[in-house]
This record gives structure tokens, sequence and C-alpha cells, in this order.
């Protein structure tokens, strides 16, 4: 390992890089717009449900209903419909996800102690929404019974009651169970995989396509001289881009993480490490920029994306593909990055992460190491 | 095995076989101290593997070789620190400035930094690139890249300098240029090896060696194998030779 050839070669590969206008694209638009379109739009919370409303039975307990709900977080009225035909149309349209029928007479049948059913209609084309609005209109139901329950024991004079068991229920690591919280978070993990990665996946590739290859294998340079060459500028604006995440993240999504800073960086650059090495052994195999890609795409970025806990759950998988999961490098930097972010974890609890993040890495170091003796480096 | 000190180059039953393909066929020369030697074939006869085989960029498949004092089998890196190399793309960066193109081979090739100044200065004044030298490589004629890349394969002070077809693609004054400019480095002891098939240019090699199908099909200078091969025929070319010794050997 020559300090200077490797230098030679780092400086050479940044120049390509601030040349290349789509690498630059690659490197520093795509991670903000990833940063923004995942933290502003993709979010997995329900709240504010768009219910529409008829109510045949119009008396004050039905009022009070209605009011109650259309205060709640999770809830809100967009439209009273005079029949229950009507609401066919705002269903059809996704004008509404929730339609709430009121029966008529249905207060007299409550004070009558007779069945006082309620209609509630969900548009179940987003499966994942509607369940969780069930969740939610059950909840409100149940709570909205026992505040009757409780009014009528209390007027009637009884001594006020408590239900016999009560959940006190607390979440821990995110109290509010914000789904930007751990969004934020896994971004990080695609955009070191987009930029460590797939700009790297054309970097080698590059040099077979210009024929530079040829005076790559007639000059005095090692695999190793290389590989870290190639890999130093990209390793830096990887870096950068996490920093830009982190930041961005705490300023506009208030997502502050609560570990160690230094952890953080340790586990991106391994991570970081791993990506590089990736992007660089598609690059020498494939010999082709836009195979290369493809690849990339292919096999580093849907993998961190689909395989890895970031948004799709692991324990909904079948078996097979949950194997495949153990292999998937972001699945270990998700990990972490929960751990670091969420709940506040060190070293104690997250070097099994840390340890299997850097065996992968020293085996992809192999595998290129290999392929480039191949290639006469 | 003997190979004698004057010998920069030493090659004996050389082999490259590719598969069940031979490129290179048990073929053996050795090339002196400051010659220029020319090694001429058509296209597909091996030239380029035995240059590359020298170079240190490919392993040979049998044989044995020395090239300035080291194994081609063993030593590649030592080789090429040793040997300049350019090949018929002249494959310089051509998103980089020619300043950036000879910094890069200067830091490659290991050169000590307080030499980088003058060495740069030498590259950009043999070149004439001196005003040339912020503009993209992309952006400069072929015979000015030529150029380049022959002062980057040059950077490092080689004692053999490898040329694959170093002049196609280039117009015949900048050949003429070239062909001067190689001479006058022979002149001071740089060994220049060079695979051809411009026939006029292999007048300019004091030896040459033909080869076809990755044989060797004659050696010796230029004129002598003419004058062999045409007895009668006082104003035969190497041409000619070419032709004849071609269409003789693949039959």
């Amino acid at each position: 390992m020559n300090p200077r050839k490797i230098q030679a070669i780092a400086r050479k590969e940044f120049y390509h890089l601030i040349r290349d206008f789509r690498s630059l694209y690659l490197a520093f638009f795509i991670p903000l717009l990833l940063i923004l379109l995942f933290g502003y739009a993709l979010s997995l919370d329900v709240e504010n449900v768009k219910t529409v409303v008829v109510d045949h039975d119009k008396s004050p307990l039905s009022r009070d209903f209605i009011r109650k709900l259309d205060a709640s977080a999770y809830f809100r009225i967009t439209k009273h419909l005079p029949n229950t035909e009507a609401i066919t149309k705002y269903l059809d349209h996704g004008w509404a996800t929730m339609a709430l029928i009121i029966p008529p007479g249905w207060t007299k049948d409550i004070k009558a102690d007779r069945e006082s059913p309620l209609q509630i209609l969900f548009d179940g084309s987003d499966p994942n929404f509607a369940g969780l609005s069930r969740g939610y209109i059950t909840a409100f139901i149940e709570d909205f019974n026992r505040n009757q329950l409780i009014q009528f024991l209390n007027r009637k004079g009884m001594e006020r009651i408590n239900p016999p068991i009560e959940g006190r229920i607390r979440v821990w690591f995110n109290e509010d169970l914000e789904s930007r919280n751990f969004i934020v978070p896994g971004i990080i993990a695609i955009i070191i995989m987009i930029v460590g990665a797939m700009l790297t996946s054309l970097v080698i590739a590059r040099e077979y396509e210009n024929g530079t290859m040829e005076t790559i294998r007639s000059l005095p340079i090692r695999a190793g001289e290389f590989l870290i060459g190639k890999a130093i500028p990209y390793f830096f604006i990887g870096l950068t881009d996490v920093l830009i995440a982190i930041f961005m993240g705490q300023v506009l999504f208030g997502v502050v993480m609560k570990s160690s800073f230094w952890l953080m960086v340790l586990a991106s650059s391994i991570y970081l490490g791993v990506a590089l090495s990736l992007g660089l052994f598609i690059s020498v195999v494939t010999k082709s920029q836009l195979v290369a890609n493809q690849m990339a795409i292919l096999f580093t970025y849907l993998p961190s994306l689909l395989l890895s806990n970031f948004v799709f759950p692991v324990v909904n998988m079948p078996i097979i593909l949950q194997k495949v999961t153990y292999v998937v490098p972001a699945t270990y930097f998700i990990d972490i990055l929960n751990g670091l972010y969420l709940r506040n974890l060190g070293m104690t609890h997250l070097w099994p992460s840390y340890l299997v993040l850097n065996i992968i890495f020293l085996v992809l170091v192999i595998m290129n190491f290999v392929v480039l003796k191949r290639e006469g480096l | 095995m003997i190979d004698s000190v004057s010998d920069v180059v030493y090659v004996k039953d050389l082999t490259k076989r590719f598969g069940r393909f031979v490129a290179v066929d048990s073929i053996s020369f050795s090339v002196k101290k400051g010659e220029i030697y020319g090694f001429l074939g058509p296209n597909g006869a091996g030239k380029s593997t035995t240059i590359r085989m020298l170079c240190g960029i490919i392993t040979p498949s049998a044989g044995y070789g020395r090239v300035a004092g080291y194994d081609i089998f063993t030593e590649a890196e030592k080789i090429k620190h040793a040997i300049g190399y350019m090949s018929q793309k002249f494959s310089l960066y051509e998103d980089m400035t020619p300043f950036e193109n000879i910094r890069f081979y200067l830091g490659v090739y290991d050169v000590s930094s307080q030499e980088w100044k003058d060495r740069i200065e030498w590259v950009l004044e043999m070149t004439h690139l001196k005003d040339m030298r912020n503009r993209l490589t992309r952006e400069l004629p072929p015979g000015w890249r030529q150029r380049l890349a022959l002062g980057c394969a040059l950077i490092h002070r080689p004692k053999i300098l490898f040329l694959d077809e170093p002049t196609s693609g280039v117009d015949p004054i900048s050949r003429r240029h070239f062909w001067d400019f190689i001479k006058h480095l022979a002149s001071e002891g740089v060994t220049i090896f060079v695979t051809t098939h411009y026939m006029d240019e292999a007048d300019n090699c004091e030896r040459i060696v033909m080869i076809n199908d990755g044989k060797i099909v004659t050696t010796g200078p230029p004129s002598v194998i003419v004058r062999d091969l045409f007895p009668e025929r006082p104003e035969a070319d190497l041409n000619d030779a070419f032709i004849k010794l071609m269409a003789r050997s693949s039959t």
C-alpha cells in the first residue's frame, strides 16, 4: 500500500466525480430529495381520517357523538350527508375513507336498553389504513360507551364505579407512535446505499468502457491501492450525506438522535464500506455502466428498502424471505439506527449488529480482491 | 537460458493460450539496450498479446522471459515500474486536463514529489501542451493526445518504452514528429519496442520480427529481410516482403 499511489487514484476519481453532472446529481440531489420525500410524504400514521356522516337520529346524543368524533385527532368529519345512497358516491371517489350512519331512533333504542347498532363503512383498498382506522373507531366507541355508562350511574345516584381492569398503556422509545421517528433514520440506510453502491457501481465499469482499464493494468497499481483510491471520494461524500440527513432529520422533522454521535459515525462508516465494496464489486463484474446500474438497484437499493425491516416488517414475510433478510446488510444497519435513534442504546446492546456488518464488509473486500486479481491487478 | 547483459528484453519459448486458442506460440527473441525493435504482423497475429505479456499485464502460459532484468512471471510490478507503455488508444482520462493526467501518472509511478515540478515542465515542453495545460484532454486533437500519452508513459524515465500501434489514427506530419522523437529517445539509451502495421514505420526500426498466427515468421534488420526475399528486385520494399511472408506462412 503506497499512500502516494492511493492519493493519485483518489484525486483522479474526484475529478471524474466533479466533472460528471449525473454523478454529482446522484451524490447530492437524490439524497436531499429522498429525505424530503420520505420525511414528508411517507407517513404510515393514521390521523384525520376523512369521514362522512348520515345522521338519521338528529338527537342531542347523536350530535354529541359526532362532535366528539370530529374533535378526536384521528377523525375529521368532512361532510354531513342527507341519505345513505350519497355515501356510495363519496367512498367510490375516495372523497371519504369512512362513513358513519346513525339510524333513526338510535337514542330512543339506547334509552330503552334495546340493541342500538351504528353502521360504519370503510374504504378497504388500503388495508393498512383501514385496519388502523377500524382500531381507532372501535376504541372510540368503547370510550363513548363507558362515559355514557358512568353518566347513567351517576344520575341514578350510584357511586362512581371503575371497571375492574384498566390497562395503563405507555409506549416506550417512540411515545407518540410517530412513524416519522423510524422512517427518518431509515432514510440514512437508503441514502448510503444509493451514494455508496450506485455511484461506485459506475466507476470501474467506466474504466472498462473508456479503455482506461488497460492503462490501469499497465501501471504499477495493486488491487488494494486501486480499491481504496476509488472508494475515498465516495466515502467522504457518503459521510457528508449522512451528516446532512442527521441535520435535516433534526431541523425539519424534529427527529433527534438519542445516543452517541460517534457511534452513529462509526456505524455509518462501516455500512458505507459495505456499500462501496458492493458497488465496486458489481462494477468489476459487469464492466458496463448500464448493467452495473441495474444490478446496483436490484441488489443493493431494493433489498435495503424492502428486506431490511425499514418500512415492511420482516416478521410478516414468508420464512424464506425472512432468511434472506439475514444477508441484507441494511437489516443490521437499520437495527443499529433504531437502537441509536430511538432506544438510546450503546455498544453493550448493539455490538452484534456492528460485528455482523464488519464481517459482511470483510467478505466483500475479499471478493473484490479476488475479482481484481483475476482482472490482472 | 542465459541472457546476455545487454539484452533488456529476453524471451524464450513464450506461449500464451486463451482456453484452447494459442495466441502466441512459443516465440523467442531478444532486444538490446537502446535498440528500436519492431514487431510486425497482421491483426490478430499476437502482437498485442506479446506486448501485454512483456509489460506484466497478463501472465504467460509457458516459456521464460525477462524484461529490464525482471521475471515476467513473478515480478510484474517491478517491470511496470521500469517500463513505459502506451497503447493504440492512448487511453488518457479525457475529462481531465493534460496537467491532471500527468500528475496522475507521477503519483502512480511513485515519483518523489521534489521532482514533480521539473517532470511536469519537461512533459509540457516536450508535448508542446504548455498553453493547453488547463484544457480538457477530450478537446485536444488526436496528434496532441498521442504526444500527451507518450509524455505520461515517459514521466518516470523508464529504461524501456513499449508502444502498441502508437500512431494509429494520427496524421502523417504528427507521425513524422513522433518518430523523430522516438529516435532521439533511443539515442539517449532508451530501448523502444514497437508494434505496428505501417510498413514505412517499420523502416525506422533497427531490427524487426514478423509474426503470424502467433508464430515468428522472420526476424532481422528490415533491409536484410527485403534483400533476402527479393535478391533480383532492388525496388522491392518491406511491404512486398510482408505480403509474401504472410501469404507463405498462412498456407
